[in-house]
């Protein structure tokens, strides 16, 4: 799962905690820190019973299926790709900053 | 506006009125068997267009060339039409499509007015004769069973050569408006297409495709028009670009072509029809025919393969107008040596031509700086230049009977450039003078739909 979306769901169980317990958390850290969200998580879970809240449940198992999937694999570059990089920069040594489509030109 | 337009009507017309008039009050009469061709003689080799016994007509060759003719007409209505109009603004669609349909009439009346007599009637080294003007000529005489041909081409009717050919001159007409597109009057544009076709095209043809032509005596070889057709307009369409100044906003607004889909299905036409343009050019249903087809296929194939190549590596992406550009591109170069070539050395043409090309419209535009709109100097200019220039290292004596020589080529492809040149400047001075080339500044910012024609595109 990609980082913005699980800042999205830290964002919305932290709207969810303040409002239905008076919680604060800290959004960033509840994204990137697996320890910090899923004490979170357990929190969240605790309160949707005792407080009778469903929607903090329903959160709070989102943040922790982002927490467990896995990370995104790095994209495998082409063998191709990889040449025509090479190619590129071997004959135009000075990356010239692409100009706007069809600015002076239609090809 | 009203007034400009009915101007140049009235000058068209007076102007074929008279040159009319004159032709015919000196028309010669329908030559009596020019070549008293008989059953029982060998047929007399024809030196200029005169009448011959219609046993003496080959039916195949009459066939393939009447199915040529309309292929390449199909080139250019709708082929050029829709390939251009994709390119052009949305608010310039119509009047890119009107100037495309508009030349194809006007080119039409001149060619039979003037133009074919001058490009393919014997004369000097330099221009043809007048026995074929003002409509004079094509005899058909059901009676006495004869019927009109052309020295040039003796096998079939002259009626059906002439307009082989004009379809010709209708397409090298409209390759200028790709130059010229959104920012040049109509009725200009009709008045300096007259001129040109009459005084730049017919006797480039004359050089080049007549015996009798001082560029065919030198013996410079162009099968179907790579520096007739494409050298000449591209160098008209780059001195058009020069003359007519670059578009408002060019190089700071992006020009939103209007549908490269349009395009796409224009330059599908051209391949198709290309076949009609390089195998007709041998003016037989043979196996010249049949080889200048298969290396015209071959050599828009790798065209179109060498430019997206040459975009990938350059830009990151492949685009459709690249391929669109690169396939015209391998056609263009392949023309002059359609009939001249093997299939290795039409390989070898489609993808130096694909490259070329590429650069032709984009390095080398940066550096002339000129707004050849939709390049007709980068692909039709440099694809002829680059084709005329390898036959002359590539011809194959075995297959057109000739072999090549460089020295001749660039000495042909020198001529055309530099009369091409000089001509369409001095043509579009005079059309200037005449009734002014551009269009307001407000009509370009309005659109020339409506500027010119009063019609837009619908929803």
């Amino acid at each position: 799962m990609q980082d913005s979306d699980k800042l999205a769901i830290a964002a919305h169980l932290h709207v969810l905690l303040r409002r239905k317990t008076g919680r604060v958390t800290d959004t960033e850290w509840m994204a990137v820190n697996a320890e910090y969200a899923l004490e979170i998580v357990r929190f969240a879970r605790q309160h949707a019973v005792e407080d009778g809240v469903p929607e903090l449940a329903e959160w709070a198992d989102r943040l922790d299926h982002a927490v467990h999937a896995p990370a995104p694999v790095p994209q495998r570059r082409p063998l191709l790709e990889t040449a025509s990089q090479a190619v590129r920069q071997r004959f135009v040594p000075e990356p010239v900053p692409e100009a706007p489509r069809y600015v002076g030109g239609i090809r | 506006m009203r007034a400009a337009i009915q101007g140049f009507v009235a000058a068209i017309a007076l102007c074929m009125g008279l040159c009319c008039t004159a032709a015919w009050g000196q028309a010669p009469a329908p030559e009596p068997a020019a070549t008293a061709a008989s059953a029982a003689s060998p047929a007399p080799v024809l030196t200029r267009p005169g009448l011959v016994a219609k046993d003496s007509i080959n039916a195949a060759d009459t066939a393939w060339m009447m199915t040529s003719t309309a292929l390449v007409l199909l080139m250019t209505l709708p082929g050029i039409a829709l390939f251009y109009a994709g390119m052009v603004r949305r608010k310039n669609v119509l009047n890119t499509m009107a100037s495309v349909v508009a030349i194809a009439a006007l080119v039409s009346l001149w060619w039979f007015a003037i133009g074919y007599s001058w490009a393919f009637t014997p004369g000097s080294a330099w221009l043809g004769g007048t026995e074929r003007m003002a409509f004079a000529g094509f005899d058909f005489q059901l009676a006495a069973g004869k019927l009109s041909v052309s020295h040039v081409a003796p096998a079939i009717p002259e009626s059906v050569y002439a307009m082989f050919q004009l379809t010709f001159a209708i397409i090298t007409a409209a390759l200028l408006v790709g130059a010229v597109v959104e920012r040049m009057r109509f009725s200009a544009m009709l008045l300096f297409i007259s001129l040109w076709t009459v005084f730049i095209y017919a006797p480039i043809a004359h050089w080049v495709w007549e015996p009798g032509g001082w560029l065919a005596q030198m013996g410079a070889l162009d099968f179907a028009g790579g520096s007739v057709v494409h050298v000449n307009a591209g160098a008209a369409g780059l001195v058009c670009a020069w003359f007519l100044g670059r578009r408002s906003g060019y190089g700071r607004e992006p020009f939103e072509p209007y549908s490269l889909a349009l395009t796409m299905v224009g330059a599908g036409m051209l391949w198709v029809g290309w076949f009609g343009f390089n195998a007709g050019s041998a003016v037989a249903a043979d196996g010249r025919a049949g080889l200048a087809m298969v290396v015209t296929h071959v050599a828009a194939a790798a065209g179109a393969l060498s430019w997206m190549l040459g975009e990938a590596v350059m830009r990151g992406r492949p685009s459709l107008l690249g391929l669109c550009s690169g396939l015209v591109a391998g056609l263009v170069a392949i023309t002059p040596a359609a009939g001249f070539v093997t299939l290795r050395s039409a390989l070898v043409i489609g993808l130096v031509a694909g490259l070329a090309c590429y650069w032709g419209a984009t390095g080398l535009k940066r550096l002339l700086k000129a707004d050849d709109s939709l390049d007709v100097f980068g692909v039709h200019g440099i694809g002829g230049i680059v084709g005329s220039l390898l036959t002359g290292v590539l011809a194959s004596r075995s297959v057109g009977g000739v072999a090549g020589s460089l020295w001749t080529q660039a000495i042909g492809v020198g001529a055309v450039l530099a009369f091409s040149l000089v001509g369409t400047a001095l043509l579009l001075w005079i059309t200037n003078l005449v009734l002014g080339l551009r269009v307001d500044e407000q009509s370009e910012q309005v659109g020339l739909d409506i500027a010119q024609h009063r019609e837009r595109l619908g929803q």
